[in-house]
């Protein structure tokens, strides 16, 4: 038999939104510090502005900061004990930058077993969208969390 | 001929790569010296009786053959030779088949199940069998894993002196730059699933490293 | 940071991407967990935490991972090149220890108006651990459409 979850699958299709989120120029320069970006563009208003950007230009995950902040409900999946972030996607469909205002939109993709090295997991992924102040997609982002028992 | 027996295209969740960027990479492989002459989709938790790659192959020149991966509480095991009567009496989906099951009738349709990484540590057959559990239909296992971590391909090649496996070489890529890392070479010419299964039978392979197929080194 | 702009027709199959050799300590996590709002101390950035979630010891947040790795490919091309970045994380990755990313060419293709790039990016260990792996996709500009 196909392994049976016990989750709410009524979250199917429900979105889940938050933000706006301001994106500043200090948080760009930080960002840009943590991961050792030193690149003109990212850290400097000028240069950015010199080179065509409006503001500092976020590097193009720096939106996956701002996911943790969705308040994404308990799947109540009935399965492990444990969890861990397996895998993570980001799809850039557009250039975010100092003065961008994100809103975020998220929802169940879907979840599924399989075996790995810590015996039997279950895999959670969840997608959410990125918009800005304008309305576009500026990205997509895919996170999967394994359960384990 | 060398063919990859174990790699994973993106119909595998947890793969990236394309079947053609698989066979692209293989002309990468082959304009740098290396020998790859096919590959086996052994795609996780199914087999993908619909998928049609003739095209691709003839294209790119590479034998593409299918099998499948599949989940027991033994550890994955690799199918070769898939058929609609296994299919019809093994559920592929099943996570926690029984891998003892799954080998007899694999033989019992025509084809072969084999254990995949054996000395994978956790999943591995030869955790098992340290724990007493007994295999005694196992006569091939996958020696060489191009995804092993340090020391698990040991385990698998004193896996294979101890119990006198016979051993076959296999990428386990889930991205196309991994695929036929190592590979398994075989005496016989083989061109579909019979023929692998034919030739697993025979005994007549062994697995090897990509580099061993240098044609310079072996000329 | 690029300073010459990279062309499609000046990419081929095989072609490696780097690589990027970075060291992520302590405090640059610390610094990142500030930044995301992850309340601290957690198993990120302590070592009693990250022993209780079956950890050796405090590792890198996946998207810090991920950063670092569309660093390697932001800092070839250019911040807009970046399509799609699609990782799986397959062991803890640690502070303080020497990471090398590094991608490789498996794809390149004009589909729609785009001069598309695959590549496969990893980032590895000194011993080399893998890490993280995945793929990334680029497009990048063509010099027949700058001359035309």
């Amino acid at each position: 038999m196909v392994m049976d979850l016990d989750y709410d699958r009524s979250l199917y299709g429900v979105e889940h939104q938050a933000g706006p989120f301001e994106v500043t120029r200090e948080m760009v320069q930080a960002f840009s510090k943590s991961i050792g970006e030193t690149g003109p563009i990212y850290n400097d208003e000028a240069a950015a502005k010199a080179a065509g950007y409006s503001g500092v230009v976020a590097p193009p995950t720096m939106c996956t900061l701002f996911v943790r902040h969705v308040e994404l409900p308990d799947i109540k999946l009935k399965f492990g004990r444990s969890r861990f972030h397996a895998g993570q996607r980001v799809q850039a469909k557009g250039i975010i930058s100092a003065g961008d205002s994100l809103t975020a939109s998220s929802h169940l993709k879907e979840v599924y077993p399989k075996t790995g090295r810590s015996g039997t997991m279950v895999f959670i992924v969840w997608e959410t969208t990125f918009r800005n102040q304008n309305g576009q997609v500026v990205a997509d982002v895919q996170e999967s969390f394994a359960a384990r028992e | 001929m060398y063919l990859d027996l174990h790699s994973h295209s993106v119909s595998s969740d947890d793969s990236r790569a394309t079947v053609e960027q698989f066979l692209k990479w293989i002309q990468v492989l082959r304009k740098r010296g290396y020998t790859a002459d096919g590959i086996v989709l052994t795609e996780h938790r199914k087999f993908d009786r619909d998928k049609d790659y003739s095209a691709l192959a003839a294209q790119y020149g590479v034998v593409v053959l299918k099998g499948s991966e599949l989940d027991t509480r033994y550890g994955h095991f690799l199918v070769y030779g898939v058929n609609e009567g296994l299919t019809a009496d093994i559920d592929f989906a099943d996570v926690r088949l029984d891998a003892r099951e799954l080998m007899k009738a694999a033989r019992h349709h025509g084809a072969i199940a084999l254990p995949a990484h054996p000395g994978r540590f956790g999943i591995g057959l030869v955790d098992y069998m340290e724990l007493g559990e007994e295999f005694p239909d196992v006569r091939i296992v996958e020696r060489l894993n191009g995804g092993s971590r340090a020391g698990e391909n040991e385990r698998a090649a004193e896996l294979c002196e101890k119990q006198g496996y016979l051993g076959i070489g296999c990428s386990d890529a889930h991205l196309a730059s991994h695929i036929c890392a190592c590979v398994t070479q075989f005496e016989a010419e083989i061109r579909n699933e019979a023929d692998l299964v034919e030739a697993l039978l025979t005994g007549e392979f062994r697995p090897v490293w990509l580099e061993d197929t240098r044609k310079a080194d072996r000329e | 940071m690029a300073e010459n702009t990279v062309y499609f027709e000046d990419v081929d199959l095989g072609d490696e991407i780097g690589p990027l050799e970075r060291v992520a300590r302590d405090q640059d996590v610390i610094d990142f967990c500030q930044l995301w709002g992850n309340p601290m101390p957690n198993r990120f950035t302590d070592q009693e935490k990250a022993e209780k979630t079956r950890l050796p010891g405090p590792i890198l947040p996946g998207i810090m991972s991920m950063a670092l790795m569309a660093q390697l490919l932001t800092d070839w091309a250019s911040p807009e090149s970046l399509k799609d970045l699609d990782l799986v994380f397959r062991q803890p990755v640690p502070h303080n220890k020497p990471l090398r990313i590094s991608a490789t060419v498996t794809d390149t293709r004009q589909e729609d108006g785009e001069n598309l790039v695959t590549c496969d990016i990893l980032m590895t260990g000194a011993e080399g651990e893998r890490y993280v792996g995945g793929t990334a996709l680029l497009s990048l500009p063509s010099r027949q459409a700058e001359s035309g």
